[in-house]
């Protein structure tokens, strides 16, 4: 019995403990979670980008295409990993991927990538496995698709969709 | 406390079934950002996992892992791996986007189960060796229990003096509300693509008040565990809670939904049968 209390009391502490760390600091440091889920307000001033995939396909058709349909794994995640991408989040960490590196280093910087310079294998990604769904004669397959970003510049509750530019890979 | 092995483990179980991992493999490792303990492994490990090949050897693994967590069978070893590789996984999938929280209090409830005699009942492992349930004291099964209602609890009482810490009365804003909804009900990256978050404008005199009754509401969740004739309240304001930034913000917590039978008494029905 003395033995179960010491290791009760020693799972509760190695549980707690980190998760009361990241309570004080407001730090998720995997798989040390504080709730931080809209902890700050929503700003009406403040505007937002956000982002439509969409497909072109055979027959000339201009599709919307939700993410979660092709990469359900990624599930409610997606916006954040487009966030991410477009901002170019993964040439600003400390250990780049060798790839990312030497595309860093053939730009001449960070300064120097254009933005969303991983989009387009993203796209290629998605846009193959939504054709592989599809006869190889298919109207609906995919001819390109494309990403397009919109913001809405707040202050009123109009205008949501203002176009900022587009993504678009050849398929 | 079997009955919670499978409803935790269950849960994965489902949500890795129905998951594509080969499409999840298509997706450029160089999109990665590794989070947390994930930044200790090295590329060359991904380049190889982020193949439909090697992602698909994952979800074999982790199937075959659950299933048997969630029967009870080999539980001491089961509920072990099961949690090891759940703990991976999400890391992985965090690592594509954000830190979100779903299913981060089913992570912390494997960890408890793995560590604790949850395959003692209502497992193969006992129909298997036809043996008497083993006289451990109610402790034993009880504490554990009380460590998960205490999780679920933590989740929200914490996350209500966050905003509280961090906002301060600006949360209770009547922009705050109809502003973050609408956000989100923009793109088509979102699962869903509810449209509700419009209506709100025209009602935003009234949203204060809601934000208030959602504060309370997460405050008082601890009572929860210690007070069962104020449970059903609780947990029925957070099934409204989770319904609701379903309906209007498209956001979803349907893993951190599925832990609320850990708080019915299991052992009321087994008495009455």
């Amino acid at each position: 019995m003395n033995w179960l209390k010491i290791k009760y009391a020693l799972l509760t502490v190695a549980i707690f403990l980190p998760l009361f760390w990241a309570f004080v600091y407001v730090r998720n440091a995997y798989p040390v979670a504080t709730w931080n889920v809209m902890m700050a307000p929503g700003l009406l001033e403040r505007g937002r980008s956000y982002w439509i995939l969409r497909g072109e396909t055979v027959s000339g058709q201009t599709i919307d295409i939700p993410p979660i349909t092709l990469t359900n794994a990624m599930y409610s995640r997606t916006w954040t990993m487009v966030n991410a991408t477009v901002a170019n989040q993964s040439f600003k960490i400390p250990n780049l991927h060798p790839a990312n590196a030497e595309l860093l280093r053939q730009s001449g910087g960070l300064e120097q990538l254009p933005p969303g310079a991983r989009v387009p294998d993203l796209l290629r990604a998605w846009g193959s496995l939504y054709n592989e769904r599809l006869g190889a004669s298919s109207p609906q397959r995919l001819k390109a698709i494309r990403l397009d970003m919109y913001r809405w510049e707040g202050g009123s509750y109009a205008n949501y969709d203002k176009f900022i530019e587009s993504w678009r890979q050849e398929l | 406390m079997g009955v919670a092995r499978v409803v935790v483990h269950g849960t994965f179980l489902v949500s890795v079934l129905i998951a594509s991992f080969s499409a999840l493999g298509r997706l450029p490792v160089t999109i990665l950002r590794p989070t947390g303990v994930m930044k200790y492994l090295p590329w060359s490990f991904y380049d190889r996992l982020l193949t439909p090949a090697g992602m698909t050897t994952l979800k074999v693994v982790m199937v075959l892992s659950l299933m048997l967590s969630t029967a009870g069978l080999f539980t001491v070893v089961s509920t072990k791996t099961s949690f090891l590789l759940v703990l991976f996984y999400q890391g992985l999938l965090r690592s594509f986007g954000h830190f979100n929280h779903d299913e981060m209090l089913g992570i912390y409830c494997l960890a408890v189960l793995a560590f604790t005699p949850c395959g003692d009942q209502f497992s193969l492992d006992q129909w298997w060796k036809k043996r008497k349930p083993i006289a451990r004291p109610s402790f034993a099964y009880a504490y554990p229990i009380l460590l998960m209602q205490l999780l679920i609890a933590w989740t929200y009482f914490s996350s209500c003096l966050l905003k509280l810490r961090a906002s301060g009365l600006s949360y209770l804003s009547p922009d705050n509300l109809p502003s973050l909804a609408i956000y989100h009900s923009l793109d088509n990256l979102h699962d869903t693509a509810f449209r509700l978050a419009f209506w709100l404008p025209q009602f935003k005199a009234y949203l204060p008040v809601v934000m208030v009754v959602v504060l309370v509401w997460e405050f008082c969740f601890p009572l929860a565990v210690f007070f069962p004739r104020w449970r059903w309240l609780l947990l029925g304001g957070g099934v409204i809670f989770h319904l609701s930034t379903l309906f209007f913000m498209n956001i979803f917590f349907p893993h951190q939904l599925a832990l609320y039978p850990i708080f019915i008494n299991w052992d009321r029905f087994r008495k009455t049968d």
